[in-house]
């Protein structure tokens, strides 16, 4: 396919996008609308664009890079994703959460703890947490789009990225989040055919079933580049050595920490409060479900067995085709789809970058505009978003900057961090909000502080992966790590950090609960 | 099972489906179950 036709693709696609970003627009009267779509938004946009976001480009391109390098092991995440982000986040936290917001008229996540816990303080915190630490994660989305434009098409990577910026920033600020949604709920459409096709022509490209595949990629297993097999690689189809570095990589960062992290994500969780009732979140458990195994079953599925393809056609697995595990999708679908196909997965790449993209942006601006400056603008119109619209474009110039910054290889990680940092920082105060009548302001606090203090020092001071990259531990003590006996520098940041938080949080609400009621 | 013999990668395939069956079944079951009346108070800005 030429470039010509690829561009009109494109351009067609941006059109669509930017008519629901002004439908949006058009539906916006007020603040409410802006941020919550008036609580009225129908279930099956709610769920598509709650798996449109969860999926961001960094789940297909870096996850699937992971299960190309490193197995299947990888699937505990699909599973993960399934049972924690929508079973257990829409029927036990969803239900609770939509609720409450209900209740305190909340329309933030830092709101509906601050109105909860009667606290402006937690409020500011949690936003300023937002804030801070989403644009790394918003960046490392932005990688993943940009890794991929780069690999198929072969343009600047930079202009490429500075476009498609320019685009999801258009339509968040002037959509707000009718925009966002309605365009995340084409992008999960565009997701959900795309991987579909993926698993059914990965077949017909390699003539073998679904069984006969996992055998020939068991078969490989002695295939495995030494130094994988050092770290404790096994094979596609075998998880790694327990106790191994891979195997710590795997357990403690990428299932646990995005698999738990998931549930207390703001840009999630203010989901639930964008719908009329119980029912709506009963129908997105399904839609929710569907979508999760079709998007990221199949690209984790089908990433680990393109071994057995590479292994055909060039003669190496993945991992040795190319070094970089990013680029490894990438180069897959380049070789291995029809070449039709290369521009419609440019367009679902494109798609889970924007829907987590403008979801991202759109919680960040209203942590700044809503949560931690709420009277910016409301001088003469109380119902005025130009705060929330001055945060969303402060929030794209930073992850902007952040993402040229970002090393390679970082796509997968970067998002295990950003979740790790969100389950340990918000989980027990947000699940005691909801389910533990005794949780206080002062525990919540404690909560908050002690998850994110514990999450910063085991980044920079533990976990090998971080504080070698930032330095600060060897400037300071002339080492990586302070504790460098094995596999304590190998353990997520988030095996620390959500003990201790959960602790904070009982502990002080257990000591100052009668002082007060909440 | 599924080609794979790890236990240890079967088990998460197979308890993939067996959420996918329960979501479907929890969708369908629960597709107009709701827990109160509908109520969306247009309540004053906080």
């Amino acid at each position: 396919m030429n470039t010509l036709t690829l561009g009109i693709v494109v351009i067609i696609y941006m059109f669509i996008l930017a008519w629901l970003g002004y439908i949006g627009y058009k539906q916006t009267k007020n603040a409410s609308d802006y941020l919550l779509g008036g609580r009225k938004v129908n279930p099956i946009i709610m769920a598509l664009s709650y798996g449109a976001t969860f999926i961001s480009a960094s789940a297909i391109v870096g996850f699937g890079g992971v299960a190309a390098t490193f197995g299947m092991g990888i699937q505990w995440l699909c599973l993960l994703n399934m049972f924690m982000g929508v079973v257990i986040a829409f029927i036990i936290f969803g239900r609770n959460t939509r609720k409450l917001g209900e209740k305190y008229n909340a329309r933030t996540f830092p709101q509906l703890l601050g109105l909860h816990y009667n606290s402006r303080a937690i409020q500011i915190f949690i936003a300023a947490i937002i804030f801070i630490g989403m644009p790394l994660y918003a960046a490392v989305v932005m990688k993943g789009g940009a890794v991929f434009i780069e690999q198929m098409f072969h343009i600047d990577l930079h202009l490429a990225l500075l476009i498609f910026t320019l685009i999801v920033a258009a339509y968040v600020i002037t959509g707000g989040i009718k925009g966002v949604l309605y365009t995340d709920a084409l992008q999960a459409v565009i997701m959900f055919a795309c991987m579909l096709f993926l698993l059914f022509w990965f077949y017909r490209v390699m003539d073998m079933g679904f069984i006969e595949a996992n055998r020939k990629l068991t078969e490989i297993a002695p295939l495995v580049p030494e130094r994988f097999k050092e770290v404790g690689h096994q094979g596609w189809t075998a998880m790694p050595v327990t106790g191994s570095p891979q195997w710590y990589t795997l357990v403690t960062s990428l299932i646990l920490g995005v698999g738990i992290g998931c549930l207390a994500q703001p840009q999630l969780v203010v989901r639930f409060m964008m719908v009329e009732s119980t029912k709506q979140l009963n129908r997105g458990v399904l839609i929710g479900c569907v979508f999760l195994i079709v998007t990221v079953g199949a690209i984790y599925h089908v990433g680990a067995l393109s071994n057995l393809f590479f292994l055909k056609t060039e003669g190496v697995v993945a991992s040795e085709a190319i070094k970089d595990m990013d680029k490894i999708i990438p180069l897959f679908i380049d070789r291995a789809m029809p070449e039709w196909f290369s521009a419609v997965f440019m367009l679902c790449i494109l798609s889970a970058s924007m829907s987590t993209l403008s979801a991202q942006f759109h919680t960040m601006g209203a942590s700044f505009g809503a949560d931690m400056f709420p009277k910016l603008g409301h001088r003469k119109n109380a119902n005025s978003t130009i705060g929330v619209r001055i945060g969303v474009l402060c929030s794209i110039l930073v992850s902007y900057i952040i993402c040229y910054t970002l090393s390679a290889g970082v796509i997968a990680r970067g998002t295990a961090l950003f979740m790790g940092i969100c389950a340990a920082t918000f989980l027990p105060a947000y699940f005691c909000s909801l389910f533990w009548k005794k949780a206080t302001k002062e525990g919540a606090l404690a909560s908050l502080w002690t998850g994110a203090l514990a999450s910063l020092f085991a980044m920079l001071f533990l976990h090998k992966a971080e504080a070698g990259a930032v330095g600060l531990c060897n400037l300071l003590f002339g080492r990586d790590v302070l504790i460098d006996v094995y596999p304590w520098f190998a353990i997520d940041p988030i095996l620390f950090a959500l003990p201790l938080s959960t602790l904070a949080m009982v502990l002080v609400s257990l000591i100052t609960y009668k002082k007060q009621d909440i | 099972m599924f080609g794979i013999s790890d236990p240890g990668i079967w088990l998460a395939y197979l308890l993939a489906l067996v959420c996918l069956f329960y979501s479907i079944w929890f969708g369908v079951t629960h597709w107009n179950k709701d827990d109160e009346d509908s109520t969306n108070p247009q309540q004053p800005e906080k």
